[in-house]
């Protein structure tokens, strides 16, 4: 599966929506995602959470450009209701995911300096 | 209109959203736009900050905790009532259930992310259009409730005024009179009036206004003044009628018009006088044979034709004790049954021939009516007098204006009228205004004035006219001689009739002589003194009657001239 | 309801024919029938063939156009009247005011 892990044209439109808060979406996100990939951590066992926290991940990740990410939150949301799914493994590929576009966020945060 | 077209008013937006990335997004692309933004987190903050700052549109997240937004959705269209807030739900939701359930909960829209800028503007003004037409809409439902009640309340003020004006008259008191009428007939142009003349006799009009509402009922105001003025003053038919004729000419636009019959009832003459314009056919009802006289509608309804071309002829039609003279609207007639049919003469002429009791007739229309079109409608107006006798003459109050200092006792005058004058002019209701000055006459003004009128008619139909009364014998040589008098009336030429009043103080009190002459032949006085009462009362020329509310009467010059006398005692 | 108004070609005669329900609500239009014509015809039709019902207000309506054409002086003539039409008519006297064939 050939996936784009960060789809720079939706970072560029957001620039030019965001204008002057651009960087703070930018903490912003960086600083809820970290939130929400431990939450989903630790709700390993919990479908139904699972469910609500990947459902509002996927929203935030897709707004933001990080397709990977927002389509394995989607798969994630989607399986959470099936019975036999494997969600552990779900949630690992989620936070490995995020490990990966976090640096690439944090270099774009990087060229606007406060 | 553009997506980035400038917002007309800036609206107070709130975004309910748990991601904080997501609501800094939204908050920021809303806020460029122009737009002020409340932020909530979950369901509960949302509903709290709407209850609190009443934003005019709502972007709601649909998976929220504490409180989800279908929840909320549901409290804030709760607390708006009746004025839209526009409702978007902000979600990629796939499955048709989940959609189904932002519907239900009173969502207006959804809006899919990742958010798009323009589309999310677009659909803000769409929304608030959509805001905007259900605010206009309630705004002018209420203005149509408020004009409604406007209208009710005029309406109810403006009836009873009218009804004030209405019952001056005798229709309530009358026992003879039976109606049935919508208590809004008069918004329905529906008119009846029934009173007294100085003489005992009835006047009764039942009229009915072009048109609904106010318009139809602003009419009936000068209408009924005329008609309760005048016959309490004396005057015939046929000067009210001139008189509402040309008033309503004068104050209703072209296009409106009174349909109208108008009736005297005379139980001393045992007679109806009937002109009738636009109104469908009334009955006179010979209870003795069963016969029904069609009246019939003869002339242009009131209000339309000028003064000078206004038809006053009337129709005169025999009567007995008992029978009865019956009028009804159009509404009687155009009821109509689900098909349009209308009820018709005809049907009512069933309703006639099947009718066993008099008294039962209203009753036996209307179940008529029920049965062909399911109900009565608002605008059915009937009325039935019967003949009756004893009506007591009533004493004209309205007429004193003065404070009664004031009272001449002795004097005479004169007048004589001649052709042209007889022709179209009533000198009954001047002549009795005279009279009246002097206060001891007013308790016999009733006597005095169909003395008067008894006399004045003789002295007019068989003195000047020359008509003989036995034509009167029956039916058709009534409508014979009331055709010969009109006919006569109109070629007349020469001849007069003249009226001497002597007014004299005696010992006790005072004694007025009346002294009519005519330019006629004369007649038989002895002969006709002679004559059985019920053939004087019809054919004769009312002596009896004159005989017998008089003091004293006496004939001269081969009954070419008569004079009665009234005495009164003083005052004390 | 409509209302169809027809100029003759030498533009002495004015026909205005009425379809449907000829009461208060076609006032307007009855009104319009007649007024947009800037130059007076000499003689008035009202055309009542597909008239399906008239009530009181049309009778009003009718004295409008008198009016207008001249009032006493106007030729309005009245035609292809039903029978509960002349019925009306004949109850109000107007075909004292109206030529009604």
């Amino acid at each position: 599966m050939v996936e784009v892990h960060l789809d720079p044209d939706v970072l560029s439109g957001l620039q030019e929506v965001m204008e002057g808060e651009y960087p703070k979406l930018l903490d912003t996100f960086l600083d809820d995602s970290q939130k929400r990939v431990e939450a989903l951590r630790k709700a390993r066992d919990d479908a139904k959470a699972l469910a609500l926290i990947a459902h509002s991940f996927k929203g935030s990740s897709g707004n933001l450009g990080a397709v990977r990410l927002a389509h394995l939150c989607q798969r994630l949301e989607v399986e959470s209701v099936e019975a036999a799914a494997d969600l552990g493994a779900l949630v690992d590929q989620i936070d490995h995911e995020f490990a990966l576009v976090k640096p690439l966020y944090e270099s774009e945060r990087q060229r606007f300096q406060l | 209109m553009s997506a980035l077209a400038p917002v007309l008013e800036p609206l107070t937006v709130l975004i309910a959203e748990d991601s904080a990335t997501d609501l800094l997004l939204l908050s920021t692309i809303i806020r460029r736009q122009g737009h002020h933004v409340l932020t909530a987190s979950n369901g509960v903050e949302a509903v709290d900050l709407f209850a609190r700052e009443r934003p005019q549109l709502v972007l709601m997240d649909a998976l929220m905790p504490v409180m989800d937004g279908f929840e909320a959705a549901r409290r804030i269209k709760q607390l708006a009532g009746e004025a839209l807030v526009p409702i978007i739900f902000l979600t990629s939701l796939r499955q048709s259930e989940a959609l189904a359930e932002c519907l239900d909960a009173g969502g207006d829209d959804f809006l899919p992310k990742p958010y798009n800028p323009l589309i999310l503007a677009a659909k803000i003004n769409a929304m608030d259009r959509l805001r905007r037409l259900q605010a206009t809409v309630l705004q002018q439902r209420d203005l149509i409730a408020k004009h409604h009640d406007y209208l009710l309340h005029e309406q109810r003020v403006a009836k009873a005024v009218f009804d004030k004006v209405a019952h001056s008259g005798c229709i309530n008191a009358a026992p003879n009179i039976r109606y049935l009428q919508s208590p809004y007939a008069l918004f329905n142009g529906d008119l009846l009036l029934a009173a007294y003349t100085p003489a005992g006799d009835m006047h009764v009009l039942l009229g009915d206004f072009t048109g609904h509402g106010l318009p139809a009922a602003v009419g009936a105001m000068p209408l009924a003044e005329v008609f309760y003025g005048m016959t309490a003053k004396g005057y015939g038919l046929t000067q009210i009628l001139r008189e509402m004729n040309a008033k309503l000419k004068r104050i209703l636009p072209v296009d409106m018009f009174c349909c109208a019959a108008l009736l005297c009832l005379s139980t001393q003459r045992r007679v109806v006088e009937v002109w009738n314009g636009g109104m469908p056919d009334g009955y006179v009802h010979e209870v003795a044979t069963g016969k029904r006289t069609p009246l019939v509608s003869r002339h242009l309804p009131l209000g339309v034709l000028s003064a000078q071309a206004f038809e006053d002829r009337t129709e005169v039609w025999p009567m007995a004790l008992g029978d009865r003279v019956f009028l009804l609207s159009d509404g009687v007639l155009d009821t109509a049954d689900a098909n349009e049919q209308l009820f018709g003469a005809e049907r009512l002429q069933q309703v006639f021939a099947a009718n066993r009791e008099p008294d039962c007739l209203f009753e036996d229309i209307e179940q008529a009516l029920a049965a062909f079109c399911g109900e009565v409608r608002d605008d059915v107006s009937m009325v039935e007098i019967t003949l009756q006798a004893g009506q007591s003459m009533r004493a004209t109050g309205p007429l004193y204006a003065d404070s009664g200092q004031s009272c001449p006792l002795d004097w005479s005058v004169g007048f004589e009228f001649r052709a042209e004058t007889l022709k179209r002019y009533n000198p009954l209701p001047y002549l009795l205004q005279l009279l009246l000055e002097i206060h001891g006459l007013r308790e016999q003004s009733g006597a005095l004035y169909s003395v008067m009128a008894e006399l004045y008619s003789n002295a007019l139909e068989h003195g000047v006219l020359g008509l003989d009364s036995r034509l009167k014998r029956d039916a058709e040589g009534f409508a014979q001689y009331y055709r010969e008098r009109n006919e006569r009336l109109m070629r007349l030429n020469s001849g007069y009739v003249r009226v001497q009043v002597q007014v004299a103080p005696t010992v006790t009190g005072g004694r007025m002589s009346l002294r009519i002459e005519d330019s006629g032949p004369g007649f038989d006085v002895e002969q006709v003194l002679a004559r059985p009462l019920d053939v004087d009362r019809l054919s004769g020329r009312g002596l009896s009657l004159v005989r017998q509310l008089s003091s004293d009467v006496r004939w001269s010059d081969g009954g070419r001239s008569v004079c009665v006398e009234f005495c009164w005692e003083a005052l004390a | 309801m409509s209302v169809v108004s027809e100029v003759s070609l030498d533009g002495t005669k004015l026909t205005i024919a009425i379809k449907g329900r000829f009461d208060f609500g076609s006032h307007q239009i009855f009104r319009e029938a007649y007024e947009r014509f800037y130059k007076v015809p000499d003689v008035y039709v009202v055309d009542l063939k597909e008239t399906t019902y008239m009530d009181s207000s049309a009778l009003g309506m009718l004295l409008l156009l008198r009016d207008h054409a001249g009032g006493d002086d106007a030729e309005v003539q009245v035609i292809n009247i039903s029978s509960d039409v002349r019925k009306i008519l004949a109850i109000s006297n107007f075909d004292k005011l109206f030529d009604i064939n």
